[in-house]
């Protein structure tokens, strides 16, 4: 089964990250790859990730497609004008990918060509547009193609976003630009969450949980500081702390699949988004303890 | 108006190592509020200048340096310390710099200025971008406030990922544009004009090289 036909049958799915490596030399991440196939319902492949130039996430989502995986093909409009964006959405198509991920992308600021100029001709709710033109047939100009695509097409949101007032309203626009499931920046406070979730609920789409793996107490405080949006409670954090420096991963596994357990069981969310930045291989041990495995 | 910032005078010798004696022109209006192009200015470069074994033929400070006529009638006295120049340098934005290579076809011409944005002094001295001189006016759609400016991934649908506590993700000296225009739009109470999604921009009416023509066309 797809992972649209998984997320509209209601099951609860969930994804994980691939970042492309920056070389040519794909060894590790195709043995992360190759350790979770089959466990997960589809698998993310990130494009450029915080403008850090790497390979693109169209080859690596084809190569992990011939795998057996199921690849969303995250998008983003820094590096691609409109036209390249709509050329790579066909080519994507044509090698079989049926899922992408439209977002704005990180500035180049972020990353290791600070020099780029950055191109955001068209930004994330635009981009979804676009998908949605040439899912019907045309491309965003309204000009007939011989044959259109068939993507299922997300978006990104972040719930503790601060202010929340102008990030809802830009959810709203994604929705009514077509998308259709949705991942979020992660997210630590379950209680928090769920009141985005009352929210996010009277729209017609599915949400999945972002669940960033915490590898220690330094990261989390690092996120707490530098990343927008993310807060790890005080009580998370201690928690790691009281597990040992030696410990610290493990008690990160637990509070992520202690996480993911609770959405599932108190129908909080329709999946989640396993991001576990270079711990890839640690996937597994995180869906076990969640049950999921 | 024009922001610019004077060049690195190290740079500046290395592009003029060549020449040794120069004519400078400055302008009253932009350059002049920078403190790039106003007498003071030219004053201190014809020091530095002079410092370095360089000679200045003479000076002068263009009213509005953009204005090719009105540069070319005002230039006219100084015919003799021009051509006694090996090059002139102008100490305004880059269409003051193009002004003078219009005017002066055989002779070489040098920019002292980078030329930043288009934006306002907000305190003296202080300057911030306020237009991108897109083409379109998006205004009267975003409270007032520019995105394609203040926001630095332009973005036209509200505030990306990156805002945090109404700053940018690029930088907290940044304030985020969309948090700005959210909150303008609410006090005003017209957080409708936001509501709908914003299509894809324009940008054939930013194709270069601009030109326009204000003239009234003669009725035949």
């Amino acid at each position: 089964m797809s992972f649209r036909n998984n997320l509209e049958s209601g099951a609860f799915v969930v994804t994980a990250e691939i970042g492309p490596p920056k070389g040519t030399d794909i060894k590790d991440m195709l043995h992360h790859a190759k350790m979770l196939k089959g466990k997960l319902d589809a698998v993310n492949v990130t494009d450029n990730q915080s403008a850090v130039m790497r390979i693109c996430s169209l080859a690596i989502s084809k190569l992990l497609l011939d795998m057996g995986h199921e690849p969303i093909l995250q998008m983003t409009c820094r590096d691609r004008n409109r036209i390249g964006l709509q050329s790579d959405l066909l080519g994507a198509s044509v090698l079989g990918i049926k899922n992408v991920l439209c977002m704005t992308g990180d500035h180049p600021n972020a990353g290791d060509h600070k020099e780029a100029k950055p191109v955001y001709d068209v930004e994330s709710v635009q981009l979804l547009g676009i998908v949605d033109s040439l899912n019907k047939g045309t491309d965003m100009m309204g000009n007939e193609m011989k044959g259109g695509t068939d993507f299922f097409q997300g978006a990104v949101v972040t719930p503790e976003s601060n202010p929340i007032e102008p990030q809802l309203m830009k959810f709203e626009k994604k929705v009514s630009a077509g998308a259709l499931f949705f991942q979020t920046q992660a997210i630590y406070d379950i209680k928090k969450f769920t009141d985005f979730m009352k929210f996010a609920k009277s729209f017609p789409v599915k949400i999945l949980a972002g669940i960033v793996l915490l590898k220690s107490a330094g990261m989390a405080n690092y996120m707490n500081k530098f990343v927008p949006g993310i807060n790890v409670p005080q009580d998370l954090i201690d928690e790691i702390k009281n597990a040992g420096k030696e410990n610290a991963l493990d008690a990160g596994i637990n509070i992520a699949a202690r996480h993911i357990r609770q959405l599932r069981d108190d129908k909080i969310c329709d999946g989640v988004h396993i991001m576990a930045i270079g711990a890839e291989d640690k996937v597994p041990l995180v869906m076990e303890r969640a049950g999921l495995l | 108006m024009i922001i610019t910032k004077k060049r690195d005078f190290k740079e500046l010798m290395g592009n003029i190592k060549n020449y040794k004696s120069f004519f400078l022109l400055g302008c009253s209006e932009c350059a002049t509020l920078c403190g790039t192009g106003g007498d003071p200015e030219i004053k201190s470069m014809k020091e530095a200048l002079e410092a370095e074994g360089k000679n200045v033929t003479g000076s002068f400070v263009a009213k509005t340096g953009c204005q090719v006529l009105g540069t070319k009638v005002e230039l006219k006295p100084f015919k003799d310390a021009i051509s006694e120049s090996d090059c002139i340098l102008v100490m305004s934005c880059g269409a003051g710099t193009q002004t003078t290579v219009e005017l002066f076809e055989d002779k070489p011409v040098y920019p002292t200025n980078d030329s930043m944005f288009l934006g306002n002094m907000t305190r003296m001295q202080i300057f911030d971008e306020r237009c991108s001189l897109c083409g379109k006016c998006i205004l009267d759609k975003t409270g007032g406030i520019c995105p394609i400016t203040a926001c630095p991934k332009g973005l036209l649908n509200g505030p990306c990922g990156g805002t945090n506590d109404g700053k940018c993700e690029i930088g907290p000296e940044i304030e985020c544009a969309w948090v700005r225009i959210y909150n303008r739009l609410k006090r005003i109470d017209k957080l409708e004009d936001i509501k709908n999604t914003a299509e894809p921009k324009d940008w054939s009416a930013h194709k270069k090289p601009m030109s326009l023509s204000a003239r009234e066309k003669k009725s035949s």
